[in-house]
């Protein structure tokens, strides 16, 4: 067991996991009253197994918040699977894949082939919000990234660039517990371009189309996406810098399309990481069961009430606090100011809806790992040792 | 104006804005007594069951994404009964330009008293609500030849720019389609003669927006009676529109009448109109749903006269009367209280309630058919778990 990410010679394997308790506070709740809770959110366990010269690798991820977050984790305008202004748990097998790095590793070509398939990562859009610096998921999670599907997918690098595809099933999760709809695999595709003219600067430009992700068993509308994204991640001045601009759409076919611009950031001095996001996010409005944080589910017919824009600033403070026991402690807190504007004339009315248009939002908690470093998930290729690591992560 | 005077006339003025109708108190807890499962036919969940139309013993299931499901119900050309139920056959229609497939929502069985044929099924296809509900719509008319009930055919649409169907009636005495809208409001549709093709917008013979237009309608039904054709709208409520036997339309009475809720669907019998409340969006704070019932006058305008309040529902998403004008039938989703509900209309300004068979996933429609000598609903069960849902409910029908 180590906690090198570097391509070693002998079977290895890797063994972390991270917590994260948190005290949430917001008024952007339906009814608009001062809402808090304290909850363990994104306990996780990851495993990477590699065989000799990592010719195979094996990368699980177990996640746990079906039990810790059973009803969401409060977080203004967080959506999908099911919730609103909650960000739903995610499954217990949240990444199982097996991928094999590099095929043409022995030939002396100046291409490198990757091939995977299992349960995981999409290629497509950006990274999961889980391993960036503001632990509040961002409004545009269900645009920018694709998870938790079966996929077959392949890539290949030559030089600065990438080329990755991938064909999976459209259908999202609807519980903790639930499989991928294997009747469904290969009903949606995804490709997604990568290009890094030097270490540290990276752009990606990415286009799916999935189908019926919402309707499990088919009948709801198809999802077309794009998302295009500069990321740049190395020193600034002698101080590690962090920063990420994406734009994403999802054209819901035939009804309407949601767009969303957001911004980050993170400048660490030392064992203190500032960060600061923001982000302008359109988002659908479903018809809500009695729970006012739960959207109806299974779909019936149509369910789309109308159309908000999420506007989020949100500050935060991350500092490296020490190793006590053998576990990272990196306490937080982070704070929003939220609005919430009506699109377009669809019945929803948010001023109604959740009293006002202006709102806050205020979440402390410390981010607790051990182990093996989280590595940039859905990333299923060749480790050479020099590649980007998560910003949330002590350098 | 001083104040002392503006106080007395805002007093004056209450009582005049006040809406003097009576309200029923909401039904009792508790499960049925009374009716009788006949069957619970399980439906392919693409999304599932929507709606039904059954006449003379042959029942049209329609299931969304795998089409229409022929039933033999009591016919007897293939030996089924309402508690048994025997597939005929099906088909998928088109999906024509809507992009999210066939969407099957609703059909209507057209027995031509002219040509004595009973040759086409008008197949209603909700597509997605573009903009949102309340915004926009998109879904045609899908025309299918069932002069074989063993091998229908599709033979051509309907398609009306820039808005989707809903629900149809007809007046087949004339040939005439109505059919609601959305925020195409209502239009009528020549359905005489040979109908093929995708020619048949040529055939539109009329259109109106109760409620004027872009935000102010989205209609969601349409009845026939007594020579008024009523619709409902989700935004501006329950008007009276004017129908000529060639099908020409024009706004006469009623709308801009409920403000507390957005309007479903109606049923129409009996001097008296019942409409209910969809309240998935809720429209002001008020909870739960509504069925309304309007005295329709001599000239056959609606005024309220009674309410019946519906608690721990998101929606009445059908509202139907009995043949013989006895029972009003609703049916529910989305809380703790959904499933169909039956009332007396022994005094039909006030229903009475009888019965209430809930269903926890949720009745997205009702329908009411006599076969056989009883009386039996028709209920389309929400998913999980969609299904078919055929109650024998005679003994409320006294």
């Amino acid at each position: 067991m180590g906690a090198g990410t570097s391509q070693a010679q002998a079977p290895s394997v890797q063994v972390g996991a991270q917590a994260i308790p948190v005290v949430t506070e917001t008024n952007a709740v339906p009814g608009g009253r001062a809402f808090g809770e304290t909850r363990l959110v994104q306990p996780m366990v990851m495993v990477r197994a590699a065989t000799g010269a990592e010719r195979l690798v094996l990368q699980a991820t177990g996640d746990f918040e079906g039990l810790t977050i059973k009803n969401g984790e409060l977080t203004p305008g967080a959506w999908g699977e099911g919730f609103s202004d909650r960000r739903h748990p995610h499954t217990y097998l949240h990444e199982f894949m097996l991928f094999a790095p590099d095929i043409l590793r022995d030939l002396p070509l100046p291409a490198h082939l990757f091939l995977g398939a299992g349960k995981g990562f999409v290629p497509f859009g950006t990274d999961d919000p889980m391993s960036r610096p503001t632990e509040r998921f961002p409004v545009n999670h269900h645009l920018s990234q694709i998870l938790e599907r079966a996929q077959a997918m392949a890539g290949i690098s030559v030089g600065p660039a990438k080329l990755e595809g991938a064909v999976f099933n459209g259908d999202e999760p609807q519980r903790p517990d639930q499989w991928p709809n294997l009747s469904r695999f290969g009903d949606s595709w995804s490709l997604r371009l990568t290009l890094e003219p030097m270490s540290g600067l990276e752009w990606e430009g990415s286009r799916a189309h999935v189908r019926s992700p919402e309707t499990r068993d088919v009948g709801g509308v198809d999802a077309s996406k794009w998302s295009t994204a500069l990321r740049w991640d190395r020193p600034v001045l002698g101080r590690p810098v962090y920063a990420m601009l994406e734009w994403s759409q999802t054209q819901d076919v035939g009804a309407f399309t949601l767009r969303s611009v957001l911004f980050e950031t993170q400048v660490s001095a030392g064992a203190h990481h500032p960060y600061f996001r923001i982000e302008r996010t359109d988002r659908p409005e479903d018809e809500r069961n009695p729970d006012p944080f739960r959207d109806q589910r299974p779909i019936i017919e149509n369910s789309v009430l109308g159309l908000t824009r999420w506007t989020i600033g949100t500050l935060g403070y991350l500092v490296d606090a020490g190793r006590v026991w053998k576990i990272d402690w990196r306490p937080f807190t982070e704070a929003s100011l939220i609005g919430i504007e009506k699109v377009g004339g669809g019945l929803f009315d948010p001023a109604r809806f959740y009293g006002a248009e202006r709102h806050w939002s205020v979440t402390t908690g410390v981010r607790l790992s051990w182990g093996m470093a989280a590595h940039r998930m859905g990333r299923y290729e060749r480790m050479t040792g020099g590649e980007m690591v998560m910003p949330m992560e002590s350098r | 104006m001083r104040r002392p005077w503006r106080m007395l006339l805002a007093v004056a003025l209450v009582p005049s804005c006040h809406t003097d109708h009576a309200t029923a108190p909401p039904p009792p807890s508790g499960d049925s007594t009374k009716v009788v499962l006949a069957a619970d036919v399980p439906i392919p969940p693409y999304y599932g069951m929507h709606d039904s139309f059954i006449r003379n013993g042959v029942a049209f299931i329609c299931a969304w994404d795998s089409g229409v499901f022929i039933y033999d119900v009591g016919n007897g050309m293939k030996g089924g009964t309402p508690t048994a139920p025997v597939l005929i056959s099906s088909i998928v229609t088109s999906q024509d330009s809507v992009t999210a497939g066939p969407s099957v929502h609703n059909a209507w069985w057209f027995w031509n008293p002219v040509t004595r044929q009973q040759k086409y099924l008008f197949v209603g296809q909700e597509g997605p609500a573009v903009g949102g509900i309340g915004v926009g719509s998109s879904g045609d008319i899908h025309v299918v030849d069932v002069s074989d009930l063993t091998h229908p055919v599709e033979v051509g649409q309907f398609h009306l720019p820039g808005a989707g169907t809903h629900n149809f009636w007809m007046d087949e005495q004339h040939q005439i389609l109505y059919a609601a809208y959305y925020n195409g409001g209502v239009v009528s549709i020549d359905v005489s003669g040979t109908l093929a093709g995708d020619t048949l917008s040529d055939r539109l013979i009329s259109e109106v927006y109760p409620g004027g237009g872009p935000g102010n309608t989205y209609t969601w039904g349409v009845q026939l009676y007594n020579g008024s054709l009523y619709a409902i709208d989700m935004l501006s409520g329950l008007w009276q529109l004017s129908a000529d036997s060639a099908g020409h339309l024009a706004v006469v009475g009623g709308g801009n009448n409920v403000s507390n809720h957005y309007s479903s669907d109606l049923g129409v019998a009996g001097g008296y109109a019942y409409t209910g409340t969809w309240d998935w969006s809720r429209r002001t704070g008020k909870q739960g749903s509504v069925v309304s019932t309007w005295a329709l006058n001599g000239s056959g305008a609606p005024t309220l006269v009674d309410t019946i309040p519906i608690n721990q529902v998101s929606a009445i998403s059908d509202v139907k009367v009995s043949p013989d004008g006895k029972l009003l039938m609703f049916g529910t989703e989305g809380g703790g209280n959904s499933g169909f509900y039956f009332y007396s209309l022994a005094n039909p300004a006030h229903p009475a309630y009888v019965d209430k068979y809930l269903v926890a996933t949720g009745i997205h429609t009702t329908k009411f058919a006599a076969i056989n000598g009883h009386l039996y609903a028709f209920g389309a069960k929400d998913p999980s778990g969609p299904a078919l849902i055929i109650l024998d409910v005679t003994v409320l029908d006294q």
